[in-house]
């Protein structure tokens, strides 16, 4: 499969430091996962971009579990899979309502992003001081790990630290969220 | 915030990736955990007293049998630990084990006389070893399902069971410093059920504590 070799080459060489190369990796991801969830949760577009997004942050927080001896496609959906299950247990957990709308079925045509139903900014603002900080001066500010270092007084392993659990909580955090 | 932001910000100012070195840590969990195993038999149960004497062999042999059973469950539970890497023959290599284990317990009590068969199937009285096992399991069972979590295991029930059944046959092994039974037909059995419990248990706590 093109997709397979192609995006398998993309997170390699993200995982070697390359950014433009994760960049494309995520932004191909997306479009196959959104293709994933909207056949899978049809009638709610928005329920299927927030489980794109939820999903984008576990590929990239998760990334060092991919073993490059297997198929990257193989990877990627065990963990859409995984956020999928999730998901629908959360939903049934709130209103226990059927599971209709899950099967499997011909491919949506229209493949944009649509609108998310949560916002990951306000998410953001409930993580815990530190990690805030260091996500917003160095993925939003677009600070340097050094800029960030002598702007809080922490030493830059410790903003990497911060930054890479903040992700993650930011994930446990798009779970947790009423969709409803 | 758009889909297409979210990426921006995950891509931003990424750096080369750490190989965790997870391997050296699962060895030193597995260590660990058969340490506390062996300290709590030699203070809560006490060992053999015979272990330097006659008792070397059959508690060697026993302890080798648990070993074994923690050896053919590994790859399984290597494999549950990251996403999307299929199981093959790893599944088959527990059932064979099963399997002998199954063969080897009609064998050995079709070799005692019949009035024997009991006694050498339930060592005279409870087999406590059910119980036991997975108390012992559970320090190894603890720090592996710690490790497992920094992965991504995608098939939390799975992965539980495998990483309970592991730490059933690291406790064994220790267990096999206090079991005063050593019929061959007691530990193939006796073993592989209280191994099959920590599994049981595993499966359970698993899919709860290995969500992420």
């Amino acid at each position: 499969m093109a997709d397979e070799a192609h995006l398998r080459a993309l997170i390699l060489k993200g995982l070697a430091g390359d950014q433009a190369a994760h960049r494309a990796f995520l932004t191909e991801a997306a479009g196959l996962l959104r293709a994933y969830f909207r056949n899978r949760l049809r009638g709610s577009p928005e329920d299927a971009e927030d489980l794109v997004q939820e999903t984008l942050v576990a590929l990239h927080t998760r990334r060092d579990s991919y073993d490059p001896n297997y198929p990257l496609t193989a990877w990627m959906y065990a963990i859409a899979r995984y956020r999928l299950i999730d998901h629908v247990r959360r939903a049934k957990h709130r209103t226990h309502a059927s599971l209709d709308g899950l099967d499997v079925g011909d491919a949506d045509p229209e493949f944009e992003a649509s609108d998310a139903k949560r916002d990951v900014t306000t998410l953001l603002d409930k993580l815990p001081e530190k990690q805030r900080t260091a996500i917003r001066l160095v993925k939003l500010e677009e600070k340097s790990v050094r800029e960030a270092s002598s702007l809080t007084g922490l030493s830059e392993s410790d903003i990497k630290i911060s930054i890479h659990r903040g992700l993650k909580t930011l994930m446990r955090l798009m779970g947790q969220e009423q969709t409803t | 915030m758009k889909t297409d932001q979210l990426i921006d910000m995950l891509a931003r100012g990424v750096e080369p990736a750490e190989r965790p070195r997870w391997a050296r840590r699962m060895a030193l969990t597995i260590v660990v955990g058969l340490v506390v195993a062996l300290l709590l038999v030699a203070i809560g149960l006490g060992v053999r007293p015979d272990l330097m004497g006659a008792g070397r062999m059959p508690v060697m042999m026993k302890a080798m049998f648990a070993a074994a059973a923690a050896a053919f469950i590994l790859p399984m539970a290597v494999r549950l630990m990251k996403p999307g890497r299929p199981l093959g023959w790893r599944i088959g290599a527990v059932l064979l084990f099963v399997g002998v284990c199954a063969v080897a317990t009609i064998v050995a009590l079709m070799g005692e006389a019949p009035e024997d068969r009991m006694q050498a199937w339930m060592g005279g009285g409870f087999p406590w070893c059910v119980v036991i096992v997975p108390i012992l399991a559970a320090p190894t069972a603890a720090g592996l399902l710690w490790l497992m979590r920094a992965f991504a295991p995608t098939r939390l029930t799975l992965a539980g069971a495998a990483i309970g059944a592991f730490s059933g046959g690291v406790g064994a092994m220790a267990y096999a410093m206090y079991c005063p039974v050593d019929s061959v037909a007691f530990v193939t059995t006796w073993y592989v059920l209280a191994i099959a419990m920590c599994a049981a248990l595993g499966a359970v706590i698993g899919a709860r504590i290995l969500r992420w």
